[in-house]
């Protein structure tokens, strides 16, 4: 690309990224903010009470954190094992039924949780699914499945067999031709729905509430009500909590992937 | 290992098993619409409330404003979206830095996003402030009312700082693995920038393009916070009646949100076929054939 | 594969770990003896967890339940609080699905509730009681003939919910901004009139813009007809079609001229706070004593009513039917309904006492006079002397959905 359209391609990347840096400050103020009246443009007055929630150790916030995290990754986890299984079969075979398994994959994002919970509550409770975490995962790892199973679609195919076939036909045994090439190759598209499905499980209010039934506390079971009482204070502390966190668990599973990629391969890193 | 045939079976039975789950629950959904609710003593099948929703005189007009926000902020998301790929692509910056600040916005909770699109751009918001201070106004009510509009200016644009950048991001995997790969062959045979993105890039990218359009569009059809939060007393939102019906506090209700729920349920799975066989979705391999 | 393996027992074993950690340890209700006297179940209590599933958006609320109520029961009777915040529509679908399921003992002990939910609850049976009889302090001092203490919204509570506190319709404004106080509808109305743009009121179903809306009819119509009036929307908006009237009135003047209304009151609060409007609306009594405190609202803010008086309700704490921990639940509850708890209520958390002041001896008085509630406020017993009743509950949706169809926008 010539020189002038890299430094025009920069100023709008940067405007870009104001336009998503400018609301994260206004939060960022917000939770030190008591009143910030018109027409003023900084706020009149400073409050503490955002901090004191969330660090003060009355409303265990962050024990809460932690334990959601962990939760998250779990499902992170299983969702990204879960659609690279899909995609390769989606991508690689022909079978019967996978029609069915290709529009299935987009339902759970149409359906609003409330209808699935409500449904699916009653059967987690006869299984012994209901008020616990394993139950809490599933239905995290069933909203989460669509989007990883999209991704890891979309990169299977973009990648394709041949270097697989290739390896094999060198002598390669399944383990090494997993390791040292079907790996690497798809680590972007892991990464990318690791981080989608992570969110995903990380946002969930209405779910974990029917299915945990109070019993899994997670951070955003504590952060949405006051979301939605309109304290806004409080509720930009928890929310800078909230987005920090997460990027933070993004960073880390870059930095990971990025330790099991041996000689830097070629693919761009989201 | 392609040769075993079980394998594609093997591979999907996780997903398999969870989809039974996740039917069970939709169906059962779909019987407490119909009057089926045994835990409140409902043990008659009907379609009464069905029927009394279809003679709510506003029902279309719900169903109207759901398609058109979804629509215009999708279509919108996926063209800026593609865009602000290629932008990120071309100047080398897709990963670091960069790639964090798109992944921001996917981050955020859809109820912050509303508070602070209120916080920016109501009469009482920021930009107002700021024009009031450089004394281009001289009240709030001076300010254009960009929120709660029958056009939904704000719910659209909330759903346009999320979506844009998750476009973004679920697009970048792909392009940037094309770019360089079967871009640069491109380029090497002597296709110019603008030939390689239109003829080689571009297309190789629709799948992944219309992937992101379709979760975002079946996404938006049934979410609830921002119509809810953002837009116009009346008409509401199809997800926004459905909430505020299953919010009624007398149980017995429940037929009534879960009939809305199923509407709304048979308007997007409508749409998605319509759109599968329209667009005719083929997973094909790039670097193979088939 | 063998990572793939690997991996997947790792992870079994975390879940495993993590289902085992998220049991709380509750006691069994199988030896809760329904005749039992109420020493004994202070002992049975003593050294157990009880929960309290309630709304979690109240900052001032969850604070003061899990310091000043918690410290307080663990040094009593050692008992546990565990505060889990929950939406009561979810509270109510998660009891449906248990009794459905045939579950035996939930995870619930005490609810935090009120008017058409608590009738829907009890309909359905989620309930346990009768169950105030048991309880010392519901006899010694909870007025027992008051209305709010026999009816709930018009239904009856036969002894299956506790009160806890109470709430009434306040109005707020700036006396610096607005100096005036509209104390009836024909004020109000020269007020929006002053002030146009700057006044209004959230959508119903929001629970406090539906409360507005029903204190407006009750000041032009007057509230005795709906204590029995049938749920016909036809009566009922004959009833009402005055105050629709007045509504569309209202509307040019209002925000937006009243052609579309803020979601929730939070919004409407905000606005305020922000001086986008100048009139405010709350269901929180000492409202103005606690934002100014937090900061949020100015010094100058203070609170008025309607001279004909504004809707009161009362809320209240009720007990599973499945309750885990039935004894823990109903010593907290009794323990709730104590003057010092409940001075504490009304101190701290500026909360209306559910304790009738006459059955109070001269110590626990000075518990109530010392408090000083804040500025900005109105005297107790000028709230309680302009206090109306709450319409019967299944009035409340039709209208609501009038007010869809008559005034917005209109």
């Amino acid at each position: 690309m010539n020189t002038r359209g890299i430094i025009v391609g920069k100023i709008l990347l940067a405007c870009f990224a104001l336009t998503v840096l400018i609301p994260i400050v206004v939060i960022l103020v917000w939770s030190f903010a008591a009143r910030w009246p018109w027409p003023i443009l900084l706020p009149h007055s400073f409050s503490l009470r955002g901090l004191q929630e969330i660090f003060g150790g009355y409303s265990g916030a962050l024990q809460v954190l932690g334990s959601s995290i962990v939760l998250s990754l779990i499902v992170a986890l299983l969702a990204v094992l879960i659609g690279t299984m899909t995609a390769r079969s989606l991508v690689f075979y022909n079978f019967y039924g996978k029609k069915l398994i290709e529009l299935g994959t987009i339902l759970p994002i149409i359906i609003p949780s409330t209808v699935f919970a409500m449904g699916v509550h009653v059967l987690f409770i006869r299984f012994g699914l209901a008020d616990n975490v394993v139950g809490v995962i599933i239905v995290h790892l069933i909203c989460a499945l669509p989007y990883t199973i999209k991704i890891m679609t979309d990169v299977t195919a973009a990648f394709g067999g041949k270097l697989e076939e290739q390896a094999s036909v060198l002598g390669a045994s399944p383990l090494q031709i997993l390791k040292e090439i079907t790996l690497p190759c798809l680590l972007p598209g892991i990464i990318s729905s690791a981080c989608m499905a992570y969110i995903i499980s990380f946002s969930q209010y209405f779910l974990t509430l029917i299915i945990g039934g109070g019993n899994v506390k997670t951070f955003a079971v504590m952060m949405v009500p006051y979301l939605q009482s309109g304290d806004r204070t409080i509720a930009s502390a928890y929310s800078l909590v909230f987005i920090c966190s997460a990027l933070l668990v993004f960073v880390i599973f870059e930095k990971t992937a990025k330790r099991f990629t041996k000689n830097g391969s070629n693919y761009f890193f989201v | 290992m392609k040769n075993f045939r079980l394998a594609p079976y093997l591979l999907n039975l996780p997903l398999v098993i969870l989809s039974l789950i996740f039917i069970a629950g939709i169906v059962n959904g779909l019987l407490q619409s119909f009057g089926l609710i045994p835990d409140l003593g409902l043990y008659e099948f009907t379609f009464k409330y069905y029927l009394e929703i279809f003679k709510r005189p506003d029902l279309l007009g719900s169903i109207g404003l759901s398609l058109y926000i979804s629509l215009v902020s999708s279509l919108l998301a996926a063209v800026f979206g593609v865009l602000l790929s290629l932008l990120i692509v071309m100047t080398g910056k897709a990963k670091g830095l960069t790639m964090n600040i798109v992944k921001i916005p996917i981050i955020i909770p859809h109820i912050v996003v509303a508070f602070f699109v209120i916080a920016i751009f109501s009469q009482n918001g920021l930009l107002a402030r700021l024009m009031y201070s450089l004394g281009l106004i001289s009240s709030q009510t001076d300010f254009p009312a960009l929120l709660y509009t029958d056009n939904a200016f704000g719910i659209i644009l909330a759903y346009l700082w999320k979506e844009i950048p998750f476009v973004a991001f679920f697009v970048i995997t792909i392009m940037a693995n094309i770019s360089s790969t079967l871009g640069e062959a491109a380029r090497n045979l002597g296709a110019s920038q603008w030939q390689t993105f239109w003829h080689v890039t571009l297309p190789l990218c629709l799948p992944s393009i219309k992937n992101a359009f379709l979760i975002v569009f079946a996404f938006s059809l049934g979410a609830y916070e921002l119509p809810y939060l953002l837009g116009a007393t009346m008409p509401k939102a199809l997800p926004v009646q459905a909430y505020i019906e299953y919010m009624h506090p007398d149980l017995l209700h429940r037929p009534y949100a879960m009939a809305l729920n199923g509407i709304m349920f048979f308007v997007s799975l409508f749409i998605v076929v319509l759109y599968y066989r329209l667009l005719q979705q083929n997973i094909r391999k790039v670097n193979g054939s088939e | 594969m063998k990572k793939l393996y690997k991996i997947s027992v790792l992870v079994l074993i975390v879940l495993l770990a993590l289902s085992g950690c998220s049991q709380s340890s509750a006691p069994n209700s199988a030896q809760f003896d329904e005749n039992a006297d109420f020493d004994t179940l202070v002992d049975q209590a003593r050294g157990t967890t009880v929960t309290f599933y309630g709304w979690g958006g109240d900052e001032l609320r969850n604070k003061w339940l899990d310091t000043t109520v918690s410290q307080h029961l663990k040094e009593k009777y050692d008992i546990t609080l565990k505060r889990v915040p929950m939406d009561i529509d979810q509270i109510l679908a998660k009891l449906a699905g248990e009794k459905q399921a045939g579950t035996e003992q939930g995870t619930i002990d005490m609810i935090w509730i009120n008017g058409e939910n608590f009738y829907s609850a009890k309909q359905n049976g989620f309930l346990y009681g009768p169950f105030t009889h048991k309880l010392p302090n519901f006899a010694k001092y909870i007025d027992q003939d008051s209305p709010e203490n026999i009816y709930d919204f018009g239904y009856p509570i036969e002894g299956y919910e506790a009160p806890y506190g109470k709430a009434q319709v306040v109005l707020v404004n700036d006396s610096a901004v607005t100096p005036e106080t509209p104390r009836n509808t024909q004020e109000l109305l020269e007020f929006v009139k002053k002030y146009p743009g700057k006044v209004t009121y959230p959508a119903l179903p929001d629970f406090t813009g539906s409360a507005f809306v029903r204190n407006i009819i009750y000041d032009i119509v007057g509230y005795e007809q709906f204590v029995d009036m049938p749920a016909d929307k036809e009566t009922v908006k004959k009833a009402i079609e005055p105050a629709l009237e007045y509504l569309r009135q209202l509307n040019p003047y209002l925000w937006n001229q009243g052609k579309t209304f803020p979601a929730t009151i939070g919004q409407v609060e905000n606005m305020f706070a922000d001086g986008e409007l100048v009139l405010y609306m709350s269901y929180e009594p000492y409202v103005a004593a606690t934002r100014i405190a937090n900061g949020l609202f100015k010094d100058t803010v203070r609170s008025f009513l309607f001279d004909k008086g504004t809707i009161g309700n009362t809320n209240y704490i009720a007990v599973a039917q499945n309750a885990p921990n039935k004894a823990g639940a109903l010593v907290v509850i009794n323990e709730i309904m104590s003057p010092e708890i409940q001075a504490s209520l009304y101190g701290e958390l500026k909360s209306l006492p559910v304790v009738d002041y006459n059955k109070l001896d001269e110590q626990q008085k000075e518990l109530f006079d010392s408090v000083d509630i804040g500025p900005g406020s109105i005297p107790q017993d000028e709230l309680l002397a302009k206090r109306l009743p709450e319409m019967p509950a299944h009035l409340i949706p039709i209208i609501e959905e009038i007010w869809l169809e008559e005034v917005v926008g209109k």
